[in-house]
């Protein structure tokens, strides 16, 4: 299990967070186009290589913070905000379970609660994609 | 003749008749005796004897038979990974009889026998051997198709394994965690002195030895090796520092040194406990050899895996001796040289009586002498070295005649290799090593370059060389280990951005940070290992098995290549080669000597095959651990047990569904008054000046104006526009409020409000606290549901006046003070939703039923939940809506204020509004009412679905079924008449409702 | 669209096999002690194909066999990075079914299903494929009433899956633990009884000598370093062993999907996130159908090798790594001993991973692109297996006739930009 450096509690085992997903920035709803828009919900870098993420400290701090990790290795670096781009934002497109890169995993469920519990939220997604066996 | 075919003639009991005097290192107990049975049979045994050394003293050869051809098998290692000596014991399959201690009365079987291990008729495969080539299966039944079930039923019952019970009581043993600086995996010599040097160099050491005693091959190494075990042990047992593992396998290194290591039963050493054989050397000196032989009483068979997030991994597994590969190779009596020297040293077993050696090494050598000391007749010695080969091996049950390299044919009944090793690389593989091969040593070695930091090499897999210069080897890598771990510990926490800007900030702790680096002493100097010539022996003249487990021989693997399945990945998934219980420990490096030969490429152009975790096999309760599966309860929970509440598990929770009759429960609430236990109901305290920026930013509605003590529903919607909870939330002051969520939703709400507030509203003014199980949550409701309200409550004026629907009061309930009252409901009645501090919620939900029951009132569950807010048409978020609902698809227009700036989801919203908006969530009911449509009954319009029924009931009230159900926008329109397919396929007329709610669509009930 | 109609003729465009597979064929050899030729041939890689595939696995195999076989094009070229079926195709659990939740996808594996059944027969290979049914558990109303949604559109696309009680589970597996004081307690199973497992490499190789029979071009260890892209259409392939003029590339990779697509400039909604599976030492067979549990994100069949295969659902976290971790045994463990309390004692063999390409809607991404002749097979999250058949002969047909078979019209790229997502995805966010 890697070690997460949370930016308030020091490193933990990945297992106390939800990971949230790339750093996306989200783009003005007023001026937004559809292709802007879905863009920000759906389109990922994917990057096979160090990648600027958003982790939640569910079962700790509860802080979300950012954190660079290599997608092959899975190495962590910590991040400063010169070095992330769209500083601010973290990937607010969905909470677990939803619309959001979390979404995307079909693992999630209902976040918060871990384990069975808390997938029973994402029951069906299980039936079609978690356990697609 | 064997001593148990023998005792059969007597009639009397098998007698171990191949014991030996006592041997220096033996780890019997020749003073505790036991027996056990075998395939019916008692046996004797000592204490100390593994299940095979036991029967093997007893004369006996056959423990198992094979895969395919279901050929006699016997000791081929003599230990854990003895691929014929897998037994079943009592209920547990698969049991590693050459490694698994006898203890009394031990009921163990033969596998894969039938009828019998001396009589299998499945032999007569052995005949059809010639075109049960590997693969033949892929070839032929093919035709009929119909018939493949009957052919699988064929090949089904050749499988080669123990059989599981399913009376097997549940075991879901402990687990533990530990932190140590510097985990060795193996506990021979260069472990133990890897171990002793970093536990001197300060560091905590957990020590790992797979097998009873640590020592490795010094254990069997005779007088000298004894008395450098004993040496190597009191420095083991000198250091506290030192954990000793032993009977216990590294299975696998993850990411970041966590390292599953398994402790094994039975009878893991009681601390302390001293090893028999005590007397019997230095072997067993202290606690540290206190190997599981001295548990006693021994406990069942159990497993126990650690957890270890060690700072550095130093690995010292030793080396796997290699079979060889040859006709006859597995026949029982053929052994290689460690094993003879086991069965010898440390179980006082002779191995057999006329012995021919095939010699490569200096292990083959001290083999030949060991025999001739238990007294075996050494026929012949071939020295591969000198050009010395065994061609072949025959005989039936076992070993009879071997025909060696000159072509004489020597009559024997033991052939004893030694043609080299293989080096376990698994743990390496896990930390990015590519094993590179060496043509001169005749086997792969670690690409140490490709290691990372955290993860140290010493012993025989990385070289060779005498136990001095192995033990300075291992003795530099210990102390290196050790200077690495407070690097290491200090990289993981400055990988932290607090600490990391903490430590650039204050000087003082740069300062501390460089002085620590400065401080710490420079690598140490890690002397090289020799590399000795070997001869690469690997396949001999003639065929022969590689994977023993799934006989697969060198044949089948030619014949892959011949087909195509030409890498070395691609012949073992075509063979099976690799893929059985032994996981190519045995058998990988001729495999890929086999493929290499075949396709003209070199060993080191072939490739070796990447080992997969777990290094060892590990039983499902070990790996689970206990469980840890929590539920949640309400304060109520022991009065709905006491009053017979019919549980429901939704998520975490366990509900009451209902009491009694649901319908009863539904039709009590619209004539008197039911209170129900809506703890569950998520629940945020919101605090802040910004909080209602919050609100219009996660609602679709708008809450810029909620007055202090006004309640107002809402919806909230991911950003693509699809419904995500629902809920109310009050305002109980200038900057304190209250939301309530679905139950389910409630952990999802929190941490979305913390997203938005910590990653794009950093700026605003909200604290927000969970307080869903600070509050016991109960809904009164009823057409008498304010007079009991009046009865409970003080300091809350209940008239319809000062309390009018969607507003909220602070009060106190039943004496209890600091409660919040709602008047919301759910069920389309007037009512309120108390929530009171939950250490008195039985206290208040008693009160309610006590000074309620001349109104009637009467808990009721959320069964009947479900009907009244059915038949008031209340949706329920994630079953009248799913993962594609957008808000407007689930009849909110009412709420969705598109002149919002912004909120969560806003421009998917406007673009469904202006591109149509497609389903629909609509009332409907059968035109016969006394049909309930199972939920998720299909609409059909024209043989194509049109939508789904999400919800359906009967209706107390009405005296009727009614729906909620998700149709195309087309057929939304009161009035449309559809047809829905039942499960039945029974298809009935159903008709939309003008509105949701099929009672009180104007909410007159509510407002009162 | 006749091709998709009947599918893959076997008359059209065969060529003799090498050796034709039989028992007589293996018993003559037997007893001759005659090898079996070569079952693909391995030719020098041409720097010019009509259609180059990246990716040797079942999809990509399959869509160069059904372009032979169908359309008669056989100057394609397979590259694979690894071995052949190295990828997921090797790596998966090997389980197949059409109980999906939506008309578009339960007619989609439906059509697999059927072409699954033929595939020894088309292909004169064993691929082992046994129909022994497909259970799935419900551990609560709403994965119950989930279940009846799906048997119900399953019914009306005329395939065979029906919501059973505990009582018809217990019979079906008699391990499982269907008592009501189970923490999850069984209510139900969606029951389908085409679903079953099949031998997955014996996929891989049989469409692979197929292919190669029909004269397709197998390069394995080849991989695929660059994409050509000129005035917006596909003009070649650069290789680890040299540059292929091309002017249509099929990406049906997966794990790797994204860096192929980005090679020639086309975004893909797509995150890797690595599925883990395990298998068990052999024990005597004591389960003949394959169970799935979605509350407990496990799923559970044994081969006819005894061993037990469990599968889970995709990592936590995005990552390209197949190193596995020790938390995925732990929790697979736990959740299958909360099925069948009786397994304790069963021991795990063996544990790897696979790279799955998720997409938002758990349905894969299908057919042309902006960019002309690049065309994708990808997105096939943790299903990509069952699919490998139909989506094989969809691809071929797309590129042998240029348009889109209306079997994948639902599956294409352009859904995400416009805000149409399949509803597959309906059933993944079905709370409580």
């Amino acid at each position: 299990m890697i070690l997460l450096p949370c930016a308030w509690c020091g490193p933990r085992d990945a297992a106390e967070f939800q990971h949230v997903g790339e750093v996306v920035t989200r783009p003005d709803p007023r001026t937004a186009t559809p292709a802007q828009w879905r863009a920000y919900l759906y389109l990922r870098a994917n990057p096979r290589g160090w990648t600027v993420e958003t982790w939640y400290h569910r079962m700790g701090c509860r802080r979300f913070f950012k954190v660079e990790r290599h997608t092959e290795t899975n190495e962590v670096r910590p991040v400063t905000a010169a070095e992330v781009p769209g500083a601010a934002a973290a990937g607010v497109a969905g909470p677990a379970g939803a619309a959001g890169p979390a979404g995307m995993a079909g693992t999630a469920g209902t976040a918060g609660t871990a384990g069975p519990a808390g997938a029973a939220g994402a029951a069906g997604a299980a039936g079609t994609a978690g356990a697609s066996g | 003749m064997s001593a148990r075919a023998a005792a059969q003639r007597r009639g009397s009991a098998p007698v171990a008749a191949m014991r030996l005097s006592p041997q220096p290192g033996e780890v019997i107990d020749r003073s505790r005796e036991l027996s056990f049975s075998w395939n019916g049979v008692e046996y004797p045994a000592y204490h100390g004897d593994t299940i095979i050394s036991a029967l093997a003293a007893a004369g006996e050869r056959v423990f198992s038979r094979s895969l395919k051809y279901h050929r006699p098998r016997g000791l081929l290692t003599a230990g854990f990974h003895d691929p014929g000596c897998m037994v079943q014991v009592g209920d547990e399959p698969n049991v590693r009889g050459a490694h698994r201690l006898v203890s009394g009365g031990m009921t163990v079987g033969s596998q894969n026998t039938w009828p019998s291990l001396r009589f299998d008729a499945k032999g007569v495969n052995r005949l059809a051997g010639r075109y049960l080539t590997a693969g033949f299966y892929y070839k032929t039944f093919m035709q009929p198709r119909a018939l493949w079930p009957a052919y699988e039923g064929v090949l089904r019952r050749f499988v080669n394994a123990g059989s599981v019970s399913p009376d097997t009581a549940p075991g879901r043993p402990e687990q533990r965690y530990a932190h140590p600086d510097v985990l060795v995996a193996g506990g021979g010599p260069a472990g133990m002195a890897a171990a002793v040097a970093a536990a001197r160099a300060g560091a905590h050491v957990m020590l790992v030895e797979e097998d009873h005693q640590l020592g490795g091959h010094l254990r069997w190494g005779g007088e000298a090796g004894l008395a450098a075990l004993g040496e190597l042990a009191a420095q083991v047992a000198a250091e506290p520092g030192i954990e000793v593992l032993t009977d216990a396998v590294v299975l696998g290194r993850y990411d970041g040194n966590w390292i599953a290591v398994l402790e094994r039963g039975p009878g893991r050493p009681a601390a302390g406990a001293a090893a028999p054989g005590d007397s019997a050397g230095p072997v067993a000196a202290g606690p540290v050899a206190a190997g599981p032989v001295a548990a006693s009483p021994v406990v069942a068979s159990t497993e126990r895996l650690v957890k270890a997030r060690a700072k550095t991994l130093v690995v010292a597994p030793g080396l796997i001796e290699r079979p060889y590969v040859f006709a006859g190779n597995d026949l029982p009596g053929v052994m290689l040289s460690t094993a003879v020297r086991r069965l010898i040293n440390l179980y006082a077993v002779k191995p057999g009586e006329r012995a021919v050696v095939l010699t490569a090494n200096a292990d083959g050598d001290a083999a030949v002498a060991d025999l001739k000391r238990a007294g075996v007749d050494i026929v012949r010695v071939e020295d591969a070295r000198l050009g010395g080969d065994v061609v072949a091996a025959s005989g039936r049950g076992g070993v009879r005649a071997v025909e060696v390299a000159d072509g004489t044919r020597i009559l024997c009944d033991l052939l004893v290799t030694a043609v080299g090793w293989t080096a376990p690389t698994a743990l390496l593989n896990a930390s990015g090593d590519r094993p590179v091969y060496s043509a001169r040593a005749a086997r792969f070695f670690p690409d140490l370059a490709r290691l990372s930091d955290d993860v140290l090499v010493t012993g025989g897999i990385a070289g060779d060389g005498g136990l001095a210069e192995l033990t300075q080897h291992a003795t530099a890598i210990g102390t290196e280990a050790a200077r690495r771990t407070a690097r290491i510990a200090r990289a993981r926490s400055l990988a932290c951005p607090a600490s990391a800007a903490a430590a650039a900030s204050a000087a003082g702790t740069v300062g501390a940070v460089a002085a620590a680096s400065s401080a710490e002493p420079g690598p140490v100097a890690i002397p090289g290992l020799p590399v000795d010539a070997h001869p690469e022996l690997f396949a001999g003249r003639t065929h022969g098995m590689v994977d023993f487990s799934e006989d697969v021989s060198s044949k089948d693997l030619l014949g892959a290549v011949a087909e195509g399945y030409d890498s070395v990945e691609l012949a073992k998934r075509f063979t099976t080669a690799t893929m059985g219980p032994l996981q190519g420990k045995l058998e990988t490096i001729n495999a890929v000597a086999i493929v290499a030969s075949a396709t003209g490429q070199s060993i080191a152009e072939t490739g070796t095959t990447t080992w997969r975790p777990p290094y060892a096999p590990v039983t499902l309760g070990a790996l689970a651990g206990p469980a840890h599966q929590p539920v949640r309860y309400s304060p109520m929970q022991p009065w709905h047990e006491a009053h017979g509440a019919a549980p429901l598990v939704a998520g975490a929770w366990i509900r009451p569904d209902r009491y009694g009759d649901p319908a009863a429960e539904a039709r009590n609430v619209r004539e008197r008054v039911g209170i129900i236990d809506v703890t569950p109901i998520g629940k945020l305290d919101l605090r802040g000046a910004d909080v209602p920026r919050l609100l219009n930013l996660l609602y679709v509605n708008k809450w810029s104006k909620l007055e202090i003590g006004r309640v107002r529903y809402g919806v909230m919607c991911a950003e693509d526009g699809v419904v995500l909870d629902d809920g109310v939330t009050g305002r109980l002051g200038a900057e304190h409020y209250l939301m309530s969520t679905t139950s389910s939703g409630a952990a999802t709400i929190w941490e979305w409000a913390e997203n938005w507030l910590q990653t794009e509203h950093p700026d605003w003014q909200v604290h927000v606290t969970p307080v869903t199980t600070a509050y016991a949550s109960i809904n009164v409701a009823g057409p008498r549901s304010r007079d009991l309200i009046e009865r409970v409550t003080e300091g809350v004026d209940s008239t319809n006046e000062a309390f009018p629907y969607m507003h909220v009061r602070t009060g106190r309930i039943a004496g209890v003070d600091d409660c919040v009252l709602w008047r919301i409901g759910f069920t389309g009645e007037l009512s309120y939703e108390l929530h009171v501090p939950a250490g008195y919620g039985l206290h208040v939900w008693e009160t309610l039923l006590e000074r309620g029951a001349d109104l009637g009132a009467a808990p009721f569950g959320v069964e009947a939940q479900r009907i009244l807010r059915l038949e008031k048409g209340h949706l329920i978020v994630g079953q009248d809506t799913d993962g594609l609902t957008r808000a407007f698809s689930a009849g909110l227009d009412w709420a969705i204020k598109l002149d919002k700036d912004d909120f969560a989801g806003k421009p998917e919203l406007a673009w469904q509004l202006a591109g149509g908006v497609g389903q629909r969530l609509v009332g409907l009911q059968p035109a016969d009412g006394s049909v309930v449509p199972e939920e998720a009954s299909q609409i059909i319009d024209d043989g194509r679905i049109a939508g789904r029924i999400t919800s359906s009931r009967m209706s107390p009230a009405l005296g009727r079924s009614v729906c909620l159900a998700l149709v195309d926008g087309r057929f939304a329109e009161p009035g449309t008449v559809l047809t829905v397919r039942l499960p039945s396929g029974r298809r009935i007329e159903a008709m939309v409702t003008p509105q949701l709610a099929h009672v009180d669509p104007d909410g007159g009930r509510m407002r009162v | 669209m006749q091709a998709s109609a009947n599918g893959h003729r076997p008359g059209r465009g065969r060529t003799r096999y090498p050796a034709r597979y039989s028992a007589f064929g293996l018993l003559r050899r037997g007893l001759v002690q005659q090898e079996w030729p070569p079952a693909w041939r391995s030719q020098p890689m041409k720097d010019r194909y009509d259609v180059v595939i990246v990716g040797g696995g079942v999809h990509g195999l399959a869509a160069a066999y059904y372009l032979a076989a169908n359309h008669g094009i056989t100057d394609v070229a397979v590259l694979e990075q690894g071995y052949l079926g190295s990828g997921g195709s090797g790596r998966n659990t090997a389980i197949l079914r059409s109980n999906y939740l939506t008309p578009e996808g339960v007619r989609f594996y439906d059509r697999s299903i059927k072409l699954y059944q033929r595939l020894a027969a088309d292909l004169d290979f064993n691929v082992m494929f046994s129909q022994r049914g497909h259970l799935t558990l419900a551990h609560s109303d709403a994965s119950l009433r989930t279940m009846r949604w799906r048997a119900e559109v399953n019914k009306i696309e005329g395939v065979d899956s029906d919501v059973i009680g505990p009582a018809e589970v217990k019979r079906l597996v008699p391990f499982l633990d269907v008592s009501a004081a189970a923490r999850y307690p069984v209510l139900g199973a969606l029951w389908h009884p085409p679903g079953g497992i099949i031998r997955h490499d014996a996929v891989v190789w049989g469409y692979a000598r197929g292919a190669s029979a029909r004269g397709v071009h197998l390069h394995q260890n080849t991989e695929v370093t660059g994409i050509d892209v000129a005035d917006g259409r596909v003009r070649g392939v650069r290789t680890s062993r040299g540059d292929i003029a091309t002017r249509v590339v099929l990406n049906a990779t997966a794990g790797w999907s994204t860096l192929i697509s980005d090679m020639a400039g086309v975004a893909m909604p797509v995150q890797t996130f690595p599925l883990q599976a395990a298998v068990t030492e052999p024990v005597k067979p004591f389960l003949s159908t394959v169970v799935v549990s979605g509350t407990l994100h496990v799923y559970v069949s044994q081969t006819d090798r005894g061993e037990l295969v469990f599968g889970a659902s995709v990592d936590p976290f995005t990552s390209y790594s197949t190193r596995g971790s020790l938390e995925f045994i732990e929790g697979l463990a736990g959740h299958v001993l909360e099925l069948m309390p009786a397994l304790t004692k069963v021991r795990v063999l063996r544990q790897w991973s696979g790279l799955c390409d998720m997409t938002p809607d758990f349905s894969p991404i299908m057919g042309r692109t902006p960019v002309d002749g690049f065309l994708t097979d990808v997105g096939w999250g943790t299903y990509g297996f069952k699919a490998g058949p139909v989506a094989g002969e969809a691809m071929a047909e797309c590129i042998a006739s240029g348009r889109t078979p209306e079997i994948i019209a639902a599956f294409g790229l352009a859904r995400f930009a416009d805000g149409a997502l399949v509803g597959e995805k309906g059933a993944a966010a079905v709370g409580h």
